[in-house]
């Protein structure tokens, strides 16, 4: 700004300033756009998924449909934020790949386009659902109509230390009473026989082992029956604070402390899915990683988790959404990815690849796979997850770290659940 | 007494400076130290290619122009814009003034990601996404900076504008030639500040960019993440690179800070 | 139309200077606020449908609510007592001709210039009782190990959040010492004041407007605190830390419940409008002219 500018001067710029939004807003210039950029397909992705495999199948999809990909990576919790923001405003991407959970839910509230007339054409011919793993389907329909399609397909089991258990002359536990037992005789200075994650999420197997049910809508109950979850909380508990065989987990954003101890020799068996995998191979190739099947109390279960992609119910070109979506589930894909990276994968045909049946790793979640439970669906379907979520955290950190006693925090957490979803 | 006095100070240093240290000495270890449980404070052998593979890994270079060009001109904006509206607040007398200066303090009480969806909807609607305009026009001036130039600016003496009014100065040249002169420890503060912020800002340039070219430093970030755990060698890395700019301005900015250069032309 | 007083064309100047930023503040703040009370009384994903004030009155009778608003009370006073006490002392004592003021400057200074983000997983990646490197250190000297993350949470993310942001209050307050002409100081000096006696008659009263504005600054800050509790402890353990604008983000964004997180940001905003008010008049009231 010069120094002789009048008032008049600075009258008129700020006419044209106010002017702007005006004018450009009239003219509608097609400027760099989300969607509707003809030849530009966007896809949001996690930035953890950026396999080779996928990029051969990006490069295919482009070569055969003559557009141009924009692959948006984000970390989950952004690709949310974001996304919700795109359908307040309309502009959506083509096609989404969600954590798990979420296809439901942006079914109820309409935003997720029912694919049911492309499974209906295209079905048979993809093997879509028969050669899915049921659950797989389940979780992505809504009043029976399929919304999205499960992508990777994974679960929580028991790795170990094999050099560890042998040391202290230890089976491998298959029941909670061994799993303590072995956790008592593998604790000593400096190490622990089991670490926990802070993560709620990671209470899900133990309820599924104890034959809880997290909400029944017949009943308007929620975590019945309630004396078995409470000991299952309560055991979970007594392994960090009565027992002692198991440090006190921190609350945080990240599930990787007792992937971390377990590198370092300072736990001997964790909890976890095939995520933690490849960090433990990277950090500490000399462990001599054992995976066993979850553990078994009353049933043998364990939790379902994995992602899957859905088309925004405004997306563009739908018929495109959906040929991505055949194209990167096809089972040399499937096939090429767990080669690439040892993912799990949600074909049943899968699970019979000679990748899969000579990998000893590979092979113990594949076979816990069918035992899989997803733990939201019920919930998920009343449309109240996140307040569910939110309030189960506090009560599972309030147990697991705080050392509250279980049945008080599960008695307030039921009453306050049962509460807002009837 | 000036012993205790070095000593304090060194010491609050020392608690500021090992931790920033400590993050050198991540960005600086290989991908299995940082992973490994057992935290290592200083690496086997610096890894300088973790900030070359930076630029291998994504476009690492736009971030860095985007961030400049981004938090560059936002405090720009802010020079220019909120010493006026501070020095009409603050030495105008003018129907509503009170009101309008809550109004003001008001829009700096509502938490941003309340406001980004209107928001977004609004720049979707002028089809402003993923451009520089989307990034920078919202954000202007503020009730921060506004506020501050305002107390800055209250405690010059009213004489001093009435006698160049007397002189018949126009009221643009007076606030130019007499207010802003006297305010420089203020701009230096409001630019430093102002640029920090928006250099580090997040949710906005998250949301209004669509393609990976687009993305300023602290977004692009975000791609050195897996699924399920955190890239530290690289992200810390990329933390080193965020501050130092920041860090060169300061030094710039801080001898507006010594005593005696502040008020020269007052007297 | 020239107004024939001289306050009218005062007040005239006035309204015209402040054309472009009415204009500014209209568009990108209060047409969104107006948009967020708007939505505060809908409900639904969408956010779309009538619910008058019924988000009001479930905020007000929802404990989580009430919870993360004292929690953030407590977070907010002592974060600003904290950053303005410490500001204060390291401003007053690096304007003295100190040997090696600047690079203390510098350094204090710091930590601010980083983001929120990345000093919370910094610390997180410190504190870690496990896995952070301070338990690492602290047990090699054969002191015992701390777990402030879990003993102390509140009070561990409160300091956190005073390391990275007194060195920005420092930088006001020296900003604010420019400002102070050194006659008055000289001329106390002669009058035989010591140095307690003309920091509190000259240097505190004439240093008020920083003051304000840095406290002012402050609350407005500490009551909307957020990346402390989303980068560091996601809330936890259990919901110690769970400051009110992070309750509200994950209504609004992991529960998609728009109508119920803009009511709690309405209230936030009327709490911080009345603590505003006070310290303003507050102000005034201390407000010197020399």
């Amino acid at each position: 700004m010069s120094p002789t500018l009048s008032r008049r001067d600075l009258l008129r710029l700020a006419g044209a300033a106010a002017a702007v939004p005006v004018l450009s807003s009239c003219a509608g210039a097609p400027t760099a756009q989300n969607t509707a950029i003809p030849g530009t397909f966007t896809i949001y992705w996690n930035a953890g998924h950026d396999y080779q495999a996928y990029r051969k199948v990006i490069a295919e999809f482009e070569q055969a449909n003559k557009v141009k990909v924009n692959l948006q990576k984000y970390q989950w919790p952004d690709l949310r934020t974001r996304l919700l923001a795109d359908f307040a405003s309309g502009t959506v991407p083509d096609l989404v790949e969600e954590p798990g959970g979420w296809v439901q839910e942006f079914a109820i509230s309409g935003n997720a386009r029912p694919l049911q007339d492309f499974v209906d054409r295209d079905g048979q011919a993809m093997g879509f659902p028969s050669d899915w793993q049921p659950v797989t389907v389940e979780r992505n329909s809504y009043q029976g109509k399929v919304y999205g399609v499960q992508l990777h397909f994974t679960c929580n089991t028991l790795l170990y230390n094999k050099a560890m258990l042998r040391e202290a002359g230890v089976e491998v536990p298959t029941t909670w009473e061994e799993f303590l037992a072995a956790a008592q005789k593998l604790t000593k200075d400096g190490v622990y026989g089991v670490a926990l994650n802070q993560d709620h999420t990671y209470v899900w197997p133990w309820l599924n082992q104890a034959g809880v049910t997290p909400y029944d809508p017949q009943t308007g109950k929620v975590m019945t029956p309630a004396a078995d979850a409470v000991a299952a909380l309560q055991f979970q508990a007594d392994l960090v604070h009565k027992h002692k065989v198991a440090p006190v987990p921190v609350s945080g954003t990240d599930y990787s402390g007792p992937q971390k101890l377990f590198s370092a020799k300072r736990a001997a068996m964790i909890l976890t899915g095939p995520w933690d995998l490849d960090p433990i191979r990277k950090t500490s190739p000399d462990i001599e990683l054992g995976v066993a099947p979850p553990l078994k109390h009353k049933v043998q279960a364990t939790q379902a988790a994995g992602v899957s992609m859905f088309v925004p119910a405004k997306a563009a070109r739908p018929e495109l959404s959906w040929d991505f979506i055949k194209r990167i589930t096809a089972i040399e894909v499937e096939q090429a990815v767990t080669k690439e990276t040892g993912m799990l994968m949600p074909r049943v045909s899968w699970t019979k690849l000679p990748e899969v049946q000579s990998d000893d790793v590979i092979k113990v979640f594949a076979d816990a796979l069918p035992t899989a439970k997803d733990n939201g669906q019920q919930v998920r379907l009343t449309g109240q997850l996140g307040k569910w979520e939110e309030q189960l955290k506090v009560m599972y950190q309030q147990v697991l770290i705080q050392n509250q006693p279980a049945a008080e925090a599960l008695a307030a957490f039921a009453k306050s659940a049962e509460g807002f979803l009837t | 007494m000036r012993v205790l006095l070095y000593g304090l100070l060194g010491l609050a240093s020392l608690i500021t400076v090992v931790p920033l240290l400590y993050m050198v000495s991540l960005s600086l270890q290989t991908e299995a130290e940082t992973l490994s449980a057992n935290a290592v404070l200083v690496p086997d052998a610096p890894q300088w290619g973790n900030y070359a593979e930076l630029f291998t890994r994504a476009p690492f270079g736009n971030f860095i122009v985007n961030s400049l060009v981004v938090a560059g001109g936002i405090t720009l904006a802010h020079l220019l814009f909120d010493p006026l509206v501070g020095y009409v607040f603050a030495k105008f007398r003018f129907p509503l003034r009170n009101t309008l200066f809550v109004a003001l303090l008001a829009t700096a009480m509502v938490p941003f990601f309340v406001r980004m969806i209107p928001l977004y909807v609004l720049m979707a609607n002028m089809q402003w996404l993923n451009t520089y305009q989307a990034l920078i026009t919202p954000f202007l001036m503020d009730a921060f900076g506004i506020f501050l130039m305002r107390q800055f600016i209250q405690p010059i003496p009213d004489d001093l504008i009435h006698a160049a009014r007397i002189d018949g100065a126009s009221e643009l040249r007076i606030y130019w030639s007499v207010i802003l002169p006297q305010t420089r420890p203020a701009l230096a503060v409001l630019g430093l500040f102002t640029f920090v912020f928006q250099w580090n800002e997040f949710l906005w340039p998250l949301v209004a960019t669509t393609t990976p070219e687009m993305r300023t430093i602290p977004v692009g970030l975000t791609l050195f993440n897996q699924e399920y755990f955190t890239l530290w060698h690289l992200t810390a890395a990329g933390s080193v690179i965020l501050f130092v700019p920041t860090a060169v301005l300061f030094l710039f900015t801080q001898r507006y800070f010594v005593r005696g250069i502040a008020l020269t032309g007052l007297r | 139309m020239r107004p024939r007083t001289l306050q009218g064309r005062y007040a005239q100047t006035a309204y015209l200077f402040l054309i472009p930023a009415i204009l500014f503040f209209a568009a990108f703040f209060y047409l969104p606020i107006g948009n967020v009370i708007a939505t505060s009384f809908r409900t639904g994903p969408q956010a779309d449908q009538w619910t008058g004030l019924g988000n009001y009155a479930q905020a007000l009778a929802d404990p989580a609510v009430r919870h993360s608003f004292l929690v953030t009370a407590v977070f907010a006073v002592m974060v600003v007592v904290g950053s303005i006490v410490l500001g204060l002392a390291l401003a007053l004592a690096l304007d003295q001709p100190l040997k090696g003021r600047v690079a203390f400057r510098v350094v204090l200074l710091v930590p601010y210039l980083t983001s929120v983000a990345i000093v919370g997983l910094l610390w997180r990646n410190i504190l870690d009782p496990e896995l952070g490197v301070l338990n690492r250190v602290l047990l090699a000297l054969g002191l015992p190990g701390q777990q402030w993350l879990n003993t102390a949470p509140l009070l561990t993310i409160i300091a956190v959040t005073l390391w990275q942001n007194v060195g920005y209050t420092m930088v006001l307050f020296l900003a604010g010492l420019q400002g102070i002409p050194e006659t008055y100081q000289e001329a106390a000096k002669i009058d035989g004041a010591d140095a307690w006696k003309r920091f509190w008659r000259i240097t505190l009263p004439l240093l008020a407007p920083t003051t304000l504005f840095v406290s002012v600054m402050a609350v407005i800050s500490g009551l909307q605190a957020f990346g402390q509790a989303y980068i560091i402890t996601n809330g936890g353990p259990g919901d110690a830390t769970d400051l009110s604008v992070f309750h509200i983000f994950n209504v609004a964004f992991r529960a998609r419940d728009f109508g119920y997180s803009s009511a709690q940001s309405v209230l936030l905003l009327i709490v911080i409008v009345a603590f505003t008010l006070v310290q303003l008049r507050a102000g005034r009231r201390g407000e010197v002219t020399y």
